[in-house]
């Protein structure tokens, strides 16, 4: 057999073995065998002394193209091993990509906060200040500063705990107002000032009442405020957490610390003012109560009642909840069953 | 106060005014209406019936009778109430009729006999059980005679019923609306009308009686006290007209002379009281504080122990009434009275309203009292008492009025400006159009110039100052009339404090943690007030708790999140992230003190369960993590963080709770609720509940905002692991302490990798593994300078805590 012949049976060889060449292993020893350095390939190439000098050209020529032809094919079979390696592998590690996933804890606020922090970032978006004050509170500055002088009849709208006869749990954030009217230096500037927290009254809790609720104070005090000013601060609140849409109304009414007296209804959301349950058929939502701050509360505080005057509102955190998210017992606010206060996960604040 | 429209009209002319709009308008302008009714609706086929025959049947309770309603024939109907007779005119509910309840009558056969309708109490028809008649509680309703009725007719109209009643609901100030005249100027001034009201014409035709009494009164407490004497009165059944007025004002009938005073005190507002007069045989009368240990039984039967604040009228003796409050027995009208003495007085309201308070015993007159009186109607109220009395109870009335005491009050004139009063409204109402509100609310009023001079008569109490003025003209100019506008303000720069604004970094993170935010009620048990705290305060307590578990401000947040974890654990919800921020509550140092705290608790599983059960039990290690992301998040440095094990806080597991100190300051605890805790609330067994309360008031002082950022090293880490045996007692902060002190400034972290204790190792000690990284921020870091840094670390491990290295 001649060199040709011997080249001719190698390719056939050669190629057959590295189709069968079933891992890169196997595919590595066929590279060996052929075009190692001890290879097929170079033992011809070795045995060139034996070919014809003028026949030497042409297998050389033949055995580079044969290289050429097996590098190839390697290359390309090597790339096939590792496409169906990759294969099996992305097989062996398939997953059901509609089975749940592993859900960790989410948390979230209070329904009460929500409310009262999305009230705050408003009303700090106005100017106002948030104050905090004591919870435990003295009669002088729950009531007596507040106009409310002991025996003064609409204390009794207030059942309220006492501690002592001096100290008590505050029935209402008034107090708030109280102080920080008596340390307001007016030469600094108009007074605007929100006070939210805790209140407490003597109540039984029932689907209606609280011993335990939220309130949130607002009170605005310079030379030129108005009524008007009132309704309109009023009406923004209003619509900022009830609806843009809602219609609102002020009724007269009485607190002692203000005079004029006022509180406020929304046209229902529920019924929008037709009539429902929620509205008690009448259209309306009382929300808040609110007036003109009574002269004898500046005066109470230093103030000089003739030069200076303002306006006060006052608003029940807890009622502002559940009218918003229709809930119809107060005593969900307190129980703290995390499957009511799971729902409020997905409240934007 | 229930207003009754038909009786408004006696004032005003309402031929104009729908009811409901009329309620609205007044809402609006005035005084809330609760509810505007009408006691004819939903009732139908109620007639009069006159009872032509009635005989008992045998055997049973029953009537059988025979009813003319106006038909052709009377209609046969058996009744079962004791008081039916010949002769009554009562009222018939005819085939088809609907009564109280939206109960529907039909004719039936009762016993075998035929019946065609049923005979009615006033229950029936839908009156409440407080104001029927006593005569006719037990039975059904006879018309009095004189009532003009005639059989076959409705009987609304005769009863009162075709009436549409207006609920006041009224807010302390305008009291001046519990009666009918005081409403009457209220509505009056509301569709802008004058309301009639009627001057009393009265005729004495008895003798002058004015010195055959002693009277002796305290000015203080009673600053007007008149009476009046009536002889010959026939007490008997008042006529329908008036107790029709009285029922439908939530009044029951009693007589002519109580009903005549209550009548008065709805006309006018002024409480009465009738006595019979033989109470005051001594011929004394006297006002005067109660005496220690005096007794009075009133006229609802309940025997009072007087208190030296009570004001009581006396006989010069014994008391025979409470003022301001309720009546005497021993001084009742009763139907055997034949001269009665007529009281129009005024109380000191606070004394009246504590007397009502104290004895649980508040009445229409105290609640009246309490909020104030018309000092103008002391004696037309008491004249008008006798001039009804007089007719309609033949009575005499003795010539002249005692006036024990007679204290005078003015018209309040209040003087304010025009100018004023749109300023602080926000309007621009002319003088004269404020001239005319006033004018509407019958007060005088003068303008000169810019200056208002306005009397307010003494019927209007509730106002004294300008403002109050502001609110009559801003309520009936119509606040839906004024403008929204905002205040005209200099800027003001808004937020919160500093210490709100640290607080709310604890929120934040705490809910980014998974945690759900709790509120609890502040006050609880005296024992639960001071659990869960490492040293318990004095107590803040209230004096007259709902209940002994809310009698108690806690002193610690943690108590409320258990209980929520009870709660929640009796519904089956097994996996717990709760926190609270809120405050605690003492009484330390003889001061009330208030301290912002939070408080966080775990149970449960890390993950929500899942299909591939990879999960692990919330346990110490896991929230003692959880709370430091919180204090690396908040700035906080770690090596400033110190555990201590604490045995003794009660409600928690001995030895497995820890002091949190930071910079040597104690911050709060973190651990384990005790079994014994766990085993006492049912709730809570086989739970392993884990939290850790904050005292914030300590940990936001040191806290700082903002921050210097640093570049990622440049030079590579080294990192080396230790491995060591230790006695048992020496604790992983004791080792880290040995470790940091000697393995010099190049150690960035250290972190324990791994504690054994067990089989392998001598039983009273236990191993434990580090891996230490070292950094030289400015130098690539040599092996030598680490080896250096652990062989120091090495030998002072043996050397100061016997430590093997292994």
């Amino acid at each position: 057999m001649d060199l040709f012949d011997k080249l001719k049976q190698l390719r056939e060889q050669g190629l057959d073995e590295i189709k069968k060449a079933s891992n890169e292993k196997k595919l590595n020893d066929v590279r060996v065998e052929l075009i190692g350095r001890k290879g097929e390939l170079t033992k011809i190439l070795h045995s060139m002394k034996e070919v014809a000098p003028e026949d030497r050209r042409e297998v050389g020529q033949k055995v580079n193209e044969l290289r050429d032809l097996f590098n190839q094919r390697l290359g390309e079979a090597k790339d096939e091993l590792v496409k169906a390696l990759i294969q099996k592998r992305l097989e062996d590690e398939k997953i059901d990509v509609t089975l749940p996933g592993r859900t960790s804890a989410l948390g979230s606020k209070h329904p009460l906060y929500l409310i009262l922090d999305d009230l705050e970032s408003y009303f700090i978006g106005m100017g106002y200040k948030v104050v905090q004050g004591p919870e435990i509170e003295t009669d002088h500055y729950c009531f007596e500063m507040m106009n409310l002088p002991k025996d003064h009849p609409a204390r009794d709208m207030q059942a309220t705990f006492y501690i002592d006869s001096e100290d008590l749990l505050r029935t209402q954030t008034s107090g708030d107002q109280a102080r920080v009217l008596e340390k307001h230096d007016f030469s600094q500037g108009p007074l605007k000032m929100v006070g939210p927290g805790k209140v407490y009254r003597r109540d039984d809790d029932d689907a209606t009442h609280s011993h335990q609720f939220m309130q949130m104070e607002g009170l605005v005090v310079d030379k030129n405020i108005t009524m008007s000013d009132l309704k309109g601060t009023l009406d923004m609140i209003a619509k900022h957490v009830f609806g843009q849409d809602r219609e609102t109304r002020l009724r007269p009414s009485y607190f002692p610390f203000t005079e004029p007296s006022v509180e406020m209804d929304v046209s229902c959301f529920n019924c929008d003012g037709k009539g429902c349950p929620v509205c008690k058929y009448t259209g309306w939502i009382e929300v808040l109560g609110a007036g003109m701050v009574h002269p004898n509360v500046l005066e109470n505080a230093g103030i000089d009642s003739t030069v200076y005057g303002g306006f006060a509102f006052g608003l029940g955190l807890d009622r502002f909840a559940i009218l918003k998210y229709g809930i119809d017992d107060i005593r969900d606010f307190y129980t703290n069953d995390v499957r009511f206060l799971k729902q409020f996960r997905k409240e934007e604040n | 106060m229930l207003v009754s429209f038909n009786w408004l009209k006696d004032f005003l002319n309402l031929d104009e005014q729908d009811p409901k709009a009329l309620g609205e308008k007044i809402t609006r302008t005035g005084v809330e209406i609760a509810s505007v009714t009408r006691p004819a609706d939903g009732l139908k086929k109620l007639v009069v019936g006159h009872v032509v025959d009635c005989e008992g049947v045998e055997g049973t309770h029953l009537h059988l009778t025979h009813v003319d309603v106006g038909e052709d024939e009377p209609l046969q109907i058996v009744c079962g109430a004791p008081n039916v007779a010949a002769g009554e005119d009562v009222i018939v509910a005819l085939h088809g009729a609907r009564i109280a309840g939206n109960e529907k009558i039909k004719k039936g056969k009762i016993r075998g006999m035929e019946s065609y309708g049923m005979i009615c109490g006033l229950q029936e028809i839908g009156f409440s059980d407080s104001v029927v008649p006593k005569k006719y509680a037990d039975g059904i309703f006879v018309f009095p005679k004189d009532a003009d009725v005639k059989p076959g007719q409705d009987v609304y109209d005769a009863l009162g019923m075709n009436d549409y009643i207006l609920d006041f609901d009224i807010t302390p100030n305008r009291a001046d609306t519990l009666s009918m005249e005081g409403s009457a100027y209220e509505v009056g001034a509301i569709i802008d009308q004058k309301p009639k009201i009627e001057p009393v014409v009265l005729k004495e035709d008895g003798p002058d009686w004015t010195d055959s009494f002693d009277v002796k009164v305290d000015e203080k407490l009673a600053p007007k006290f008149y009476l009046r004497k009536l002889t010959g009165v026939k007490v008997d059944e008042s006529p329908l007209w008036m107790q029709t007025r009285l029922w439908n004002a939530g009044i029951r009938p009693i007589n002519n002379v109580v009903d005549v005073t209550n009548y008065i005190m709805l006309l006018t507002g002024q409480p009465m009281h009738a006595y019979d007069a033989r109470a005051f045989e001594s011929g004394k009368f006297e006002v005067r504080t109660a005496k220690d240990g005096e007794k009075l039984t009133l006229l609802n039967e309940k025997e009072v122990d007087l208190d030296p604040h009570d004001i009581v009228i006396t006989d010069g003796e014994k008391p025979v009434m409470m003022a301001g409050v309720m009546g005497g027995l021993n001084s009742e009208v009763t139907d055997d009275t034949t001269d009665v003495i007529l009281e129009s007085a005024i109380f000191d309201p606070t004394m009246v309203r504590r007397a009502a308070f104290r004895h649980a015993n508040r009445t229409e007159a105290s609640s009246r009292y309490e909020k104030g009186v018309n000092w103008d109607a002391t004696e037309k109220s008491i004249n008008a008492a006798a001039l009804l009395i007089r007719n309609e109870a033949g009575a005499t009335v003795d010539e002249g009025i005692i006036k024990a005491t007679d204290a005078k009050r003015g018209p309040v004139v209040v003087k304010t400006t025009v100018s004023y009063i749109n300023k602080v409204l926000g309007t621009k109402i002319s003088a004269d159009e404020m001239l005319h509100i006033f004018d509407r609310l019958n007060f005088d009023a003068k303008v000169n110039g810019d200056e208002l001079v306005v009397n307010v008569p003494n019927r209007r109490w509730d106002i004294a100052i300008p403002a109050d003025l502001v609110e009559e003209v801003g309520r009936l100019y119509g606040y839906d009339n004024l403008k929204s506008t905002q205040p005209l303000l200099p800027e003001t720069h808004g937020g919160y404090s500093e210490f709100e604004t640290q607080m709310r970094r604890f929120k934040r993170i705490a809910e980014g943690q998974g945690m759900l935010e709790a509120v609890s009620y502040s006050l609880t048990s005296p024992e639960k007030a001071v659990s869960f705290t490492k040293k318990a305060k004095a107590l803040v307590q209230v004096q007259m708790p709902l209940n002994s578990s809310r009698s108690t401000m806690r002193q610690n947040l943690m108590t409320g999140l258990v209980d929520a974890a009870s709660y929640n654990f009796a519904r089956k919800q097994m996996d717990l992230r709760l926190y609270e921020q809120g405050r605690v509550y003492d009484h330390e140092g003889g001061t009330f003190n208030e301290h912002e705290h939070l408080a966080a608790l775990y149970a449960g599983q890390t993950f929500a369960e899942n299909w591939q059960h990879e999960n692990q039990k919330i346990d110490f290690y896991f929230v003692k993590g959880q709370l430091t992301n919180m204090f690396t998040a908040l700035g906080i440095n770690e090596n400033d963080v110190i555990y201590k094990a604490d045995e003794a806080i009660p409600g928690m597991h001995p030895t497995r709770t820890a002091d949190i100190y930071i910079k040597d300051q104690y911050v709060g605890m973190i651990g384990m609720l005790a079994h014994s805790l766990a085993l006492a609330d049912k709730n809570l067994r086989g739970h392993e509940v884990y939290g850790y309360e904050l005292d914030l008031d300590v940990i936001i002082p040191m806290l700082t905002h903002g921050m210097t950022a640093k570049p990622a090293p440049k030079f590579p880490a080294i990192s080396r692991d230790l491995s060591i045996l230790v006695k048992k007692e020496y604790t992983n902060q004791e080792i880290e302490n040995v470790i940091k002190a000697n393995a010099g400034k190049y150690l960035r972290d250290l972190k324990v990798i791994d504690v054994y204790s067990g089989a392998h190792i001598e039983p009273d000690k236990k191993s434990l593994a580090y891996n230490l990284t070292f950094l030289n921020e400015k130098d690539t870091l040599t092996d030598e300078v680490v080896t250096k840094a652990m062989d120091q670390v090495t030998a002072a491990l043996k050397e100061d805590i016997e430590a093997k290295i292994r």
